[in-house]
Parts: C-alpha cells; sequence; structure tokens
C-alpha cells in the first residue's frame, strides 16, 4: 500500500531544497522489522534508542536495531521531555498509517541530533513538538501543495489498475495533504485556542526545516490538520479511515485552500471541506475575473452562481471586512440590473450587518436602495424602521432625499412628483423603481379619468406619467385594453378620458394586490 | 416560607387564584419587603424538597387533603421557584457587591417554574382557577427575558456553518424569542383545554393573549400577532365571548387588535376596537387613555377628516403637544405650517408609528385651503330671483395654485397644481373635473366639497 501511494511521487523530484534524505526515495523496500521494548516504566531504556549524535548524514535505510548502534556517540543526559518525546514517538497508538516507522525513527534521530547539535535540548518544548510521524506529514503536504499548484489532475494519472477504493484514497490523501482530514471538520473538543500553540511550532519548524515554505498558508493549514490528527489518536479516538457522514459542529471559522478561481454553488449540507473553500486572496482574484467576465459576456445565471459560491466561502471562513462588503455590493447591483429581486434582497440583508460594523462601502447607496424596496413591498413596518433609523445627516444625502420624496409623493398620491423623480433617480435605483412604475401608472392614470374631462393630448400623458415617448405612452394604454380611448382630433392624438370607465380602475386594484418578497430557489 | 405556604393554604382553601398567585411573585410585596429574601434563607439545596413537601403533602395543621399527584404537582413548582428566587436575588444584589448580574440565569429558571406550572396543568390535575400562576409565571418571564437581553446585549453570533450568508440578528433577542414561544405554550394548554366551562382554562386566555401582543409588538412581529387572532376566530365556537371576561381583559385586548388594524392602515376596523377600547377604560386609567387616543386620534382624522377638540386633548398634555399644532394647521389649511409641524414632530410620530398616518391628513388641510379659494371666489349672478345664489364654480387652475403656493417661496408648476387637484377629484374630497385646454376647474354645483357643507 505504501508503495503504491507514494509511487506518484517518486517521479516528481523532490521540491527544490529539499534535503533529499527526507524525501520519499527510500520508501521502495519494505520497512524492516525490529523488535523494540516496549517501555514500561518511567526510567529511560538505554535499548530504546540511541541517537547518533555525531552522524550528520542519515543512512537511507531504517537504522540498524539498537544492540547495534554505532560506537562513536556522546555521552549525553536525556532531558526527561525528550525521552518522552522519544517514547510518544514510538507509541502504538501514534503511529500513523502513512508513515512508516522506518521513515519516522530517521526523523526522530535527526530532530534529536539537530537540537543537541544547536544546543536547543533544553530549550525546546519537547511536550508540544511534533512527532516525527507528523513532520514527516507536514512534509509531504508542502510537497504535494505545490505539486497540486502546478497540475491538478496529475495524480490521477496512469492508474488504471489501481482499484476504486484507492483511486478514492489517492484522491483524498492528496486533498488531505493539502488540509483535509477523513473527516471533513474540526472535532468537537479541539479548542480554537490551541491555534496560538499551533502558530509557535510553525516558526520553530522552520528552524527544523532546510527548505522554506512559499505556502505559508498550506504550512499553517497542514500542520493544523496534522496535528488534529494527532490529538485524535491521542484521545484514543477511534476513527476508521472513510468519510464521516455526519457533520460535526466547528468550533472556529473554516481556513480554505482551494487555489481555483471559479467554484460552482452548492448549497452546504455538512460542515465545509476546506480544500473546497477559497482562501481571501484566492478571491480577490476571483472577483477581478467575475468583473471582466460580466463586462464581456453578461451572463447573468453564471455570474450569479459564482457570486453566491463566493458569498459562501466568505462566511464559512468568517471573512468580514471592505473586501466582503465590495463583494455583497457588486452582487446586489448586478442582480439589481437584472431585476433578480431575491438576490437582491439577501445581498441587501447581508449589507445591512457589514454597514453597522463600519467596514466602509457605500451605506447610503443603499440605504436608499432600501426604502425604494419596502415601497415597492409596501412594507409599512419596514418603512417605519427605516424612518425611524435615520439620522438627520443621512437624510440630507442625495440618494436618501430622493428615496424619502419618492415615498411621500407616492403617499399623497402626486403623481406628477413622483415621476420627475423617477426620471432622475441616482444610482441604481431606477431599476427598483422599475419594479413599481407600472402599477404607479395605473393609479396615476385613474386619477386623471375621474378628473380630467372630456379628454388630454396624449403628449400630457407622456410627460406626466414619465414614458420616453409618446409611442410608449400608447402602447402602455393598449396593453391595458384602452386602444379605444386613443383618438385623433386635430391632428393630434388625444386620450378619451372621459369614456375610460373603470377600466384602469380594475388593473389599478390588480397591480396593487400584496407584493411578495421573490421567492428563492 | 411560612408565609408563603400560608398563603398557599389560605388559597387553595378559599379556591382564590389570586391570592395563590401572589405566592409566586418575584417580587416582594409591599408589607412584606423581606419575604424573597426570607424565603429563600430558610431553607437550603438539600432540604428544600422535604421541607416544601412536608409543609404541602403531610403537615397536618392543613385543613384540607391535596391529593397526592397534584401536591407533588405544587412542590415542584414551589421548588422551581425557590430557585429562581435564589437566582433572582443574586442578581439584584450584584452590583451591590459587584457581581455581574445574570439576568440569564433568572429567566432560565423563570422558565424552569414557568415548565414545572404548565406540567402541573397537563400532568397534575392543577384546577382551572389556579389560572392566575400563569399570568404570574408570563408576565414575568417577558420581564426577565427582557432584562436578560439587555444584559447580554449584542455577543457574537456562535458558529453555524450551513448557511450562505451570516445571520445579522441571530441573537439580539434570544430570550424575548423564547419566552414567546413559552407563553405561546401556555397559550396552547388555556385553548385546548376540554373541561366544562366553568372550570376550563380558557377564562386565562385573553390575558395570556394580551402577554403575546406585548411580547411581540417589542420583538416588531405584527404577523404574528396576527396569528393569534386567526387562532382565536378558529376556536372561537367553543369560547366564551370578549365580553365575557374580565373588562380590564376587554380592554386591552381591544387596543391592541386596534393597533394591529391601524398598522395595516384598516382604519375602519382600527378605529372600531379603539373606540370600544376607550369607551370601556377606566375613567382613571389615564396612561392607558392616553395610548388608546395616540392611535383613534390619527384613525379618526382619516376615516371622518375630523379632528380632536381641545377638549378632549385638555387632560393630556403630551397628547396636546403632539397633535394640536398639526390639527390647527389642517383646520386653517395651513399647507406649509403643516408640513413645518409635520417635521417638527417626526421623531415623535415615527416612534410610535403614526407618521405615515399623520402624513395623509396633508390631504384634509389641501382640501380645506382649496374650499376657501373656491369660498373666496364668491357667488355668481342669480339665474333669477327666486333661487338661491350660486357660488362660482368655474375656477380657474391658477387660483388654487396661488392658494397652493402662500407661504412658500416657490411658486407651484401648473401641472403639478393639476395633479393635485386631480388627487382631491379622485379621492372625492372634491367634486368636479378639470377642463386642461381651458385651464380651469368645474365644480360640482351641489356640493363640491362633500362633507363639508359647501
Amino acid at each position: 500500500m505504501y508503495s503504491t501511494m507514494n509511487a506518484p511521487w517518486a517521479t516528481v523530484p523532490p521540491p527544490p531544497g529539499t534535503n533529499g534524505q527526507y524525501g520519499y526515495q527510500q520508501n521502495l523496500n519494505p520497512p524492516a522489522y525490529h523488535p523494540v521494548q516496549v517501555r514500561q516504566g518511567f526510567n529511560p531504556s538505554p535499548l530504546h534508542y540511541n541517537p547518533m549524535v555525531q552522524q550528520q548524514h542519515l543512512q537511507p535505510h531504517p537504522p540498524p536495531p539498537p544492540a547495534e548502534a554505532p560506537a562513536p556517540r556522546k555521552k549525553i543526559d536525556w532531558p526527561q521531555p525528550v525521552r518522552n518525546y522519544v517514547q510518544r514517538s514510538f507509541e502504538p497508538q501514534n503511529l500513523l498509517v502513512d508513515v512508516p516507522r522506518a521513515e519516522m525513527e530517521v526523523k526522530l534521530k535527526a530532530t534529536i541530533t539537530s537540537a543537541t547539535d544547536n544546543n536547543t535540548l533544553e530549550t525546546i518544548d519537547w511536550d508540544n513538538l511534533p512527532l516525527p510521524q507528523q513532520m514527516i506529514r507536514l512534509e509531504r503536504a508542502q510537497a504535494a501543495l505545490s505539486w497540486q499548484q502546478e497540475s491538478v489532475n496529475l495524480h490521477m494519472g496512469g492508474n488504471g489498475q489501481i482499484n476504486n477504493r484507492e483511486v478514492n484514497l489517492k484522491k483524498r490523501k492528496s486533498q488531505e495533504i493539502a488540509g483535509d482530514e477523513e473527516s471533513k471538520s474540526t472535532p468537537p473538543w479541539r479548542a480554537t485556542n490551541n491555534r496560538n500553540a499551533l502558530e509557535d511550532r510553525i516558526t520553530f519548524d522552520k528552524r527544523q526545516q532546510p527548505f522554506h515554505d512559499d505556502a505559508h498558508k498550506g504550512t499553517s493549514k497542514s500542520q493544523k490538520n496534522l496535528e488534529k490528527r494527532q490529538k485524535r489518536f491521542d484521545g484514543g479516538y477511534k476513527s476508521t479511515y472513510k468519510p464521516s457522514p455526519s457533520p460535526e459542529p466547528t468550533s472556529g471559522p473554516v481556513v480554505g485552500t482551494c487555489q481555483v478561481l471559479e467554484k460552482q454553488y452548492f448549497r452546504l449540507t455538512s460542515a465545509p471541506n476546506p480544500s473546497q473553500v477559497r482562501p481571501e486572496p484566492i478571491l480577490r482574484q476571483t472577483l477581478d475575473l467575475l468583473k471582466k467576465k460580466w463586462k464581456k459576456e453578461g451572463n447573468y445565471g453564471y455570474i450569479c452562481d459564482q457570486f453566491k459560491s463566493m458569498r459562501q466561502d466568505l462566511t464559512v471562513q468568517r471573512i468580514k471586512n471592505e473586501f466582503t462588503v465590495t463583494v455583497y455590493e457588486i452582487h446586489a447591483r448586478i442582480a439589481l440590473e437584472k431585476g433578480d429581486l431575491g438576490e437582491y434582497n439577501q445581498c441587501q440583508t447581508q449589507l445591512r450587518a457589514l454597514y453597522a460594523q463600519k467596514l466602509g462601502g457605500n451605506p447610503v447607496e443603499f440605504k436608499a436602495y432600501r426604502i425604494l424596496y419596502f415601497i415597492h413591498t409596501s412594507n409599512r413596518t419596514a418603512l417605519n424602521d427605516v424612518l425611524a433609523d435615520l439620522t438627520t445627516a443621512e437624510k440630507e444625502e442625495k440618494a436618501i432625499k430622493h428615496a424619502l420624496d419618492v415615498r411621500s409623493a407616492l403617499a399623497l398620491g402626486n403623481y406628477h412628483r413622483f415621476f420627475r423623480l423617477y426620471l432622475d433617480t441616482p444610482n441604481m435605483g431606477a431599476y427598483l423603481m422599475d419594479m413599481f412604475v407600472v402599477r404607479e401608472r395605473l393609479a396615476a392614470l385613474s386619477n386623471i379619468c375621474k378628473a380630467y374631462k372630456p379628454d388630454v393630448k396624449l403628449r400630457f400623458i407622456t410627460e406626466e406619467l414619465g414614458f420616453e415617448s409618446d409611442g410608449d405612452a400608447a402602447q402602455f394604454i393598449c396593453d391595458h385594453n384602452g386602444q379605444h380611448l386613443l383618438e385623433e382630433k386635430e391632428d393630434e392624438l388625444r386620450f378619451i378620458s372621459g369614456k375610460a370607465g373603470q377600466i384602469f380602475e380594475a388593473a389599478k386594484t390588480q397591480a396593487f394586490r400584496k407584493v411578495d418578497i421573490k421567492g428563492q430557489i | 416560607m411560612d408565609p408563603i405556604f400560608e398563603g398557599f393554604k389560605k388559597a387553595y382553601e378559599e379556591g382564590n387564584g389570586y391570592d395563590l398567585s401572589m405566592t409566586l411573585s418575584p417580587v416582594d410585596p409591599e408589607d412584606e419587603p423581606d419575604r424573597l429574601y426570607k424565603f429563600f434563607r430558610s431553607t437550603n439545596f438539600s432540604q428544600v424538597k422535604k421541607d416544601f413537601q412536608y409543609r404541602i403533602l403531610y403537615d397536618s395543621a392543613t385543613p384540607f387533603k391535596l391529593p397526592a399527584e397534584e401536591g407533588n404537582g405544587w412542590v415542584e413548582v414551589y421548588l422551581a421557584y425557590w430557585k429562581a428566587v435564589g437566582d433572582i436575588l443574586n442578581a439584584e444584589n450584584a452590583p451591590k457587591s459587584n457581581a455581574k448580574a445574570s439576568w440569564t440565569k433568572v429567566y432560565d429558571s423563570w422558565k424552569e417554574m414557568t415548565n414545572a406550572l404548565i406540567r402541573g396543568y397537563t400532568n397534575c390535575g392543577f384546577e382551572a382557577w389556579t389560572v392566575p400562576c400563569l399570568y404570574v409565571a408570563g408576565k414575568y418571564m417577558r420581564i426577565f427575558a427582557i432584562k436578560a437581553d439587555e444584559a447580554t446585549g449584542a455577543s457574537t453570533g456562535s458558529a453555524n456553518n450551513f448557511q450562505d450568508d451570516f445571520n445579522p440578528e441571530a441573537e439580539k433577542n434570544e430570550k424575548l424569542e423564547d419566552a414567546a414561544r413559552q407563553l405561546n405554550r401556555i397559550f396552547q394548554i388555556c385553548l385546548s383545554d376540554r373541561a366544562p366551562l366553568e372550570e376550563s382554562r380558557k377564562w386565562g386566555i385573553y390575558n395570556i393573549i394580551n402577554l403575546l401582543f406585548k411580547t411581540y409588538f417589542k420583538l416588531n412581529s405584527i404577523s404574528l400577532s396576527k396569528n393569534i387572532l386567526k387562532a382565536i376566530q378558529a376556536y372561537r365556537g367553543d369560547m366564551p365571548t370578549l365580553d365575557a371576561f374580565p373588562k380590564a381583559h376587554q380592554v386591552t385586548f381591544k387596543y391592541y387588535v386596534g393597533v394591529i388594524y391601524f398598522l395595516e392602515e384598516n382604519y375602519e376596523e382600527s378605529e372600531k376596537h379603539l373606540t370600544e377600547a376607550w369607551q370601556m377604560c377606566h375613567k382613571d386609567a389615564i396612561r392607558n387613555k392616553e395610548l388608546i387616543l395616540t392611535y383613534l386620534i390619527p384613525c379618526h382624522l382619516l376615516t371622518t377628516h375630523t379632528l380632536p377638540t381641545l377638549a378632549l386633548l385638555s387632560p393630556y398634555p403630551r397628547l396636546q403637544e403632539l397633535f394640536l399644532p398639526l390639527s390647527l394647521c389642517i383646520k386653517k389649511g395651513d399647507l406649509s405650517g403643516f408640513d413645518a409641524a409635520l417635521v417638527a414632530g417626526e421623531d415623535e410620530f415615527v416612534k410610535r408609528r403614526i407618521y405615515l398616518t399623520l402624513e395623509r391628513g396633508r390631504d384634509i388641510a389641501l382640501r380645506n385651503l382649496l374650499r376657501k379659494v373656491f369660498i373666496a371666489g364668491g357667488f355668481e349672478e342669480a339665474k333669477d330671483a327666486n333661487t338661491p345664489p350660486v357660488r362660482r364654480t368655474r375656477i380657474p387652475v391658477a387660483e388654487f395654485g396661488a392658494a397652493i403656493s402662500l407661504g412658500s417661496n416657490e411658486t407651484m408648476d401648473s401641472d403639478e397644481v393639476e395633479c393635485l387637484l386631480a388627487n382631491m377629484i379622485y379621492k372625492n374630497l372634491m367634486k368636479g373635473y378639470i377642463a386642461r385646454e381651458r385651464g380651469i376647474v368645474v365644480l360640482s354645483k351641489g356640493g363640491a366639497f362633500p362633507g363639508t357643507g359647501v
């Protein structure tokens, strides 16, 4: 199993700077079996392990049995923490499935050797140091990360004969190396506080490893996941090697590792998989890409989907900053442009919370949109609330003033003012007003039909009701079965208001029936 | 602890629910300022159950015998009450001892007591006359919930991974929402009681409903209140009619229903209920009357276009401040004055949610103004000596325009004037039509301004 697992890596040269001795080539031989006396007490067991202090070169093969320890070695009194560390490394429950014992021993030796050389035996926090098998995992993770960045599909190459399970294993492996586990979530007892200890460990690790990692985020994530796994074994948690179906509550935000810019949206049914969540820098690039695509292609279905997945990534990682605000704002504006009120409303709700945290953005613009939206849905309660919330300064802002004027014009039925305002709406409010312009036109027409006799010029209708042309006005009237009301008199079209009867009144009542928030899929 | 159990026994003997509920009060009665403290200190955690059991079930001095199940039920209730009292004392004394007051704990333990009470009714056969205990439980649950929410403030939301967006208001009113759910449970047990009417818990229902209304109003969820109304409608066959209930319950209920309709702009229904509440209200309940009037006046304004008289408003200085300036401007037809008064009182109006309604008062002001123009136009020549003189009915739009522009610096656009006139006609505040070509308004000869005598 090890050989098939490691085979792909064997074909890839180790990352630059890797010290060959830690490399993977050695494991083409099955590990040698040698008996090790299980420690029964706390006494340091001389049989257990002999550090070969003076050796800088470690042999590629597993160290010889203790009895054959090479002669030259300094007599060092190993401090108790070191001994404990060694003991822990060999404990059966700490042995990792994918780290052969031999490799682990090599690493252990190296760790202790260099500590001794650097005279850090006393200063290193052995109790919290990751075990050799974890370090090995970590290195693999880093290698895999940089490798994965180059070619995502490589790991699937040439594995025709490998059965499904192993393929899955392999897939999971590479995913896992990139920072995931059999179970896709942090176990509940993993307190967030542990992360501070992690940070210390990370810096320490850098000293250990001669190569430095470009993917700093990768390090911390894989480190965290190694740590998770370690703790799992520590606590006697029996985890079988298969994806865990039930979601576990996370105590902290997920940190994503996905590097792919675009991602389809899927509703979350369980805790998110970090390898599919994009970190913030990637999301920023995604945003730029999406902006360009929107301008070029204008494919709303695609853009909406992409934005939703971006929002999801931001939420699960609990990223709340100006970037988040920007994403929501842009999505909201695009949704408005396309008349997608459901999506717009979602963004608006989030923006409200984000603005409350003073993260910047355009709160005035969106407050004005809110007012217009509530006018559209005739949501009196919410309108009242918004009015109560406004500060005097805000009321002077152009966009908000406009929205408030719209509201009061409509409240009093002043269609004249309303349509003047409509034709001069700041920002993208006009798209919102489009939503209720039809019903207001019907209301205005009803007024006109009742008040004006015998007729009025069509031009009057056009101007009063904010149509772009006489043609549009005529079209509107015809749309509502009013064609017979248009007559030509003295070379111009007139609208016979006197004969309209209840046509527009009925249409208006129909239009004003309760508006609901556009349903969300 | 004896005063409490004495009270319990006495109330039980007499079958007096209200007195019984007094024993469960979390507030010291006026004549016994230390009652809670003494009650709590009179026993300790290990002894408390035995003590209560003795008092309720086994004390031979008790003149009546409680059935075991019921007695145990009451033991549970008093146990929970005792714990809650402990928490209350802690929370009340916290400022003195500089500890953090944990109203959340108080709320939780009070909730426990309420649960014990509810179980008493469903499982242990508490009798219906004890229902006032539920009133006390519910009332203070609401109060404690509000305190607990204030104390927690806005803490950051806990991890909730399966949403796409953050949940902005997850925990702002958590306890109050929980209280609402508990009250709903109480509502259910009152509503679904199948016992015969004399022994039914249904008699408690309006009190609970009123508590629910108060809670929903505080949570600003009027729609939930409507659900209750629907529920009552559905059950009305089984329940005694509203006027059979105590007056206090009726007035409060009608008030809330009136406000609910008001907020939905159903002014006719609203007026009906508010007027009934107003008439039934106890003459000394000034604050309640004031509240009713706060909504009744705007309502009346819109339905009957009439304004409150000075006599009506005289006992209520706050209302005078609110409504008088507006009323005067409306009477005079002073548009700019009206606008100014509306802006001046805006905050107060918005707070009470009556701003949008009062805004419509402008129509009345405008109508009055136009009426003045009409009257100022004088009379036309009489056709013959016998018919009474008729007022001039053909009025240039410009005259109206001039009137509207009185008091403001800008002249209104003639089209806009026409628009306003069209509105008047449409709303039946004015009868006639606009002849745009000739730039005049032709008013109806018989009653150009309905309802105003002209």
